[in-house]
């Protein structure tokens, strides 16, 4: 079954080869039978791919450790769905993987594009199998997924514990939809530099296809923080590390183009900037990707050094030079007449974020690439870490959620100060009165109390516009109150469910600012019935339990959690030994509220004696962080949910209509 | 045009302001990523730096106090030379043993290295590690 895998994957590669050639003479050629062709040759580059990938699942499933990946990232012990998981847990199943969404995105491209966009679509389909021709690639003739051992392994290495975890499971199959998902706007982008349509009409092709990829971007990226925080152990969510700092620039970036291709539409205004996100969102992915297994910039998770390294440095650099060249020589056609008016206006509120976004992006990329680079330049490796990421993003997150206050609610083109009154009296108000309370409350000036009351400011504008809205609607249709909100809502999806999406980023913000700010930690070594006090609890250390399975076994410290006198919770921190990579993990115990999470690690025990070395964390509203990222998955349904007018369109025309910008 | 002029300025405030806080970021946090071997050969220089060692930790020289959170062990090259002294105290990490590649990050004082976090690179996600020259699959 294997080498039908194997073979599976070179015909895969050679059609994807043939589809880039076809769709490009298509597409400079104008023969629509060739983009059709090449159309084709994708969907025969899908079947194929899933045909390797469900080889692989099975060699997993069953065990077949006379493959080199199965023995290396499964055992016969491991439970099933960590099987499954395996799929995507070692290098070579990941880039089998990445190839599988790759070509399911491309097409359902092709589907939604048979009979629209059909200048654009032979280059579309070329782009997109080109990226196809660089991972099937390296699944052929570097790192093979069907590599048969020279002897079976009579059991296998078993995945890493750490990655025997639930978020572990979804995390990475979200952020690598995220990650594959960028291809399709580039894709599109790049069709319109080589096709010179360069109007708004690609843009609004892969409207949803953008904001689908930052949906999952984001997604991936609170799963992983979920994961390091329930896994890790150290406490924390987010340690700025090259992997996730990986994942977080290509968001960055999607982000200011979620934005600015607003402006965009409404004033046919940044049309080369949008053009550069577009195009950049995709090569930090690519980048990212590269940063993750090429073992440049070391990392807490350690990719060693597998050879990819060059491919996708080469890769990159392929990208950058098609992408900028194309770009380069469309310059001149895609100046557009338009200036801004003034400071004191939506598009300008919207460029300032997107430059402090990119900013954001640009000092992420720099911290994470400057050992590499002052070891270039001065020949020694010097590191920046979390503190630097901290102290630079930190006022730039300020400014960031400043103006996602600013942006929603002044007018466009020219405030006037009747506009500015109007809009921000309530919202500037909401703002004071949350510092003076939280003067009152003697929270220390800092970043943490700047976060809270920009954020009540933020919410403040939200909150006036939804009113607002619905009040119109009230007067003027005369409905109900929920009716009229449910209208409003579901006749401008975008904007409202952009505004919801603001209110988890502003829970996220809160979040990140209380848990960094208002922390306690706490260790202390105890033997049974002994307690400590960790912020307002207090701890008994009863006992210690033991147990084990065929997989692991498991060293678990009951504590006792008592608050005013009296008991609350009972939590059990333990410890793992996985039998097969020998290893112990930390199994954190926590106990989550919305104020706070207290959250305890067994550090260390010592058997004969009965003492246990406890670490304990207060952190305040963690739990709103991933409350924020809940909201901001509902905004985003709200905002992609097709409208009834689109539901009611032809197919054809799904995605073509405009609608009004937020 | 004045308009475009301005909005220029002000691209270039925040460019100037991102700079700014980068390079300022850089100035007062960074510090130094030597390997072992690199960092014995400059240590003397080195005395009261915080900085960041890599290296291995030596066999037969972990002393772990499970009571005090003591730990003290010598990170060396990889085939044991060079040893430096290493102190840390707190939690002991779980993929920390003998043998293994660690980096600490600490200030180097009076010969030696006090700790402050100490990481052990978990297994690669993605590829087997390399132990001594022979692929050893996942662990």
């Amino acid at each position: 079954m294997a080498e039908l895998g194997r073979l599976a994957v070179c015909l895969a590669l050679l059609f994807a080869a043939y589809g880039v050639l076809a769709g490009l003479l298509g597409g400079i050629r104008r023969r629509a039978h060739l983009a059709r062709s090449a159309e084709h040759a994708a969907y025969a580059v899908l079947a194929l791919v899933v045909i390797a990938t469900v080889i692989l699942l099975r060699a997993l499933l069953r065990h077949d450790f006379t493959l080199e990946y199965v023995a290396a990232y499964s055992s016969s012990t491991l439970p099933t769905q960590y099987t499954v998981a395996a799929l995507w847990g070692g290098q070579k199943g990941s880039l089998l993987f990445w190839s599988l969404l790759l070509t399911l995105f491309t097409t359902v491209v092709q589907v939604q594009n048979r009979e629209r966009n059909r200048a654009l679509m032979p280059y579309v389909t070329a782009t997109l199998m080109c990226v196809a021709v660089f991972f099937l690639s390296l699944l052929v003739f570097v790192t093979d997924p069907f590599e048969r051992l020279p002897v079976a392994a009579r059991e296998g290495a078993d995945l890493n514990p750490l990655l025997q975890n639930y978020w572990m499971m979804i995390h990475p199959p979200s952020l690598y939809t995220g990650y594959v998902s960028a291809s399709v706007p580039f894709a599109f982008a790049i069709a319109a530099l080589a096709s010179g349509q360069l109007g708004d009409q690609w843009m609004r092709s892969v409207r949803r296809w953008a904001l689908f990829s930052w949906a999952f971007l984001s997604l991936g990226n609170l799963l992983g923080a979920r994961w390091a925080y329930e896994v890790l152990g150290w406490g924390g969510y987010w340690a700025w590390d090259p992997v996730e700092n990986a994942a977080f620039m290509p968001w960055l970036v999607s982000t200011a183009y979620l934005h600015s291709v607003m402006i965009q539409e409404k004033r046919d205004m940044l049309r080369i900037w949008n053009m550069v996100l577009v195009l950049l969102t995709f090569a930090l992915t690519i980048f990212g990707t590269f940063l993750t297994r090429s073992g440049v910039i070391s990392s807490v998770h350690s990719f060693t050094q597998s050879g990819l390294g060059p491919f996708f440095i080469g890769f990159l650099l392929f990208v950058l030079l098609v992408a900028g060249g194309l770009l380069a020589y469309r310059l001149p056609e895609l100046r557009t007449p338009a200036v801004m008016e003034s400071f004191l206006s939506r598009e300008a509120a919207f460029l300032f974020n997107n430059l402090v976004l990119v900013g954001i992006a640009f000092a992420v990329f720099w911290g994470t690439v400057f050992p590499v680079l002052s070891e270039w330049v001065r020949g020694v490796k010097i590191t920046v870490g979390p503190p630097f990421f901290n102290r630079v993003n930190a006022p730039l997150g300020l400014v960031l959620l400043f103006l996602a206050g600013v942006g929603p609610a002044i007018a466009w083109r020219r405030a006037s100060p009747r506009n500015l009154r109007r809009a921000f009296t309530g919202p500037v108000g909401a703002g004071l009165a949350a510092a003076a309370a939280l003067a009152v409350a003697r929270v220390p000036l800092g970043y943490a109390f700047a976060t809270f009351a920009l954020g009540v400011f933020v919410l403040g504008t939200i909150v006036q516009e939804f009113w607002r809205g619905m009040r119109a609607r009230q007067a003027m249709l005369h409905e109900s109150a929920p009716r009229a909100l449910g209208r409003l809502v579901g006749k401008n999806r975008r904007r409202y469910g952009g505004y919801l999406i603001h209110v988890g980023v502003v829970s996220i913000f809160v979040a990140i600012a209380a848990s960094n700010a208002f922390r306690i930690e706490a260790q202390e070594t105890l033997k049974p019935g002994d307690e400590m006090a960790a912020g307002k609890f207090r701890l008994r250390y009863e006992r210690i339990t033991s147990d084990e399975n065929a997989h692991l076994s498991r060293v678990a410290a009951e504590v006792s959690v008592w608050r005013g006198g009296k008991r609350i919770a009972t939590l059990a921190p333990e410890k793992r030994f996985y039998k097969k990579p020998q290893q112990p993990t930390t199994e954190v115990a926590m106990r989550s509220t919305l104020t706070e999470d207290l959250y305890l690690v067994l550090g260390s025990y010592d058997p004969p004696t009965g003492l246990v070395t406890l670490q304990a964390y207060v952190n305040p509203l963690v739990s709103w962080l991933w409350l924020g990222g809940v909201i901001m998955a509902g905004g985003t349904l709200v905002t992609m949910w097709p409208s009834a007018a689109e539901r009611r369109a032809p197919a054809f025309e799904l995605g073509a209509g405009r609608v009004p910008a937020g | 045009m004045l308009n475009r002029r301005r909005f220029i300025v002000g691209a270039a405030l925040i460019a100037a302001a991102v700079s700014y806080l980068v390079y300022a970021g850089i100035r007062t946090t960074s510090m130094y990523y030597f390997e072992l071997p690199e960092f014995v050969a400059r240590r003397d220089g080195l005395v009261g730096e915080t900085l960041r060692v890599k290296g291995w930790v030596r066999q037969g020289s972990v002393r772990w106090d499970a009571r005090t959170s003591e730990l003290a062990f010598e990170l060396a090259a990889k085939d044991g030379g060079s040893p430096v002294p290493v102190a840390f105290h707190g939690i002991r990490p779980d993929m920390f043993s003998e043998g293994r590649e660690v980096v600490v990050e600490g200030r180097y004082q009076q010969g030696a290295l006090a700790a402050r976090q100490i990481m052990t690179s978990c297994p690669s996600k993605y590829e087997p590690a390399v132990a001594g020259g022979a692929p050893r699959a996942g662990s």
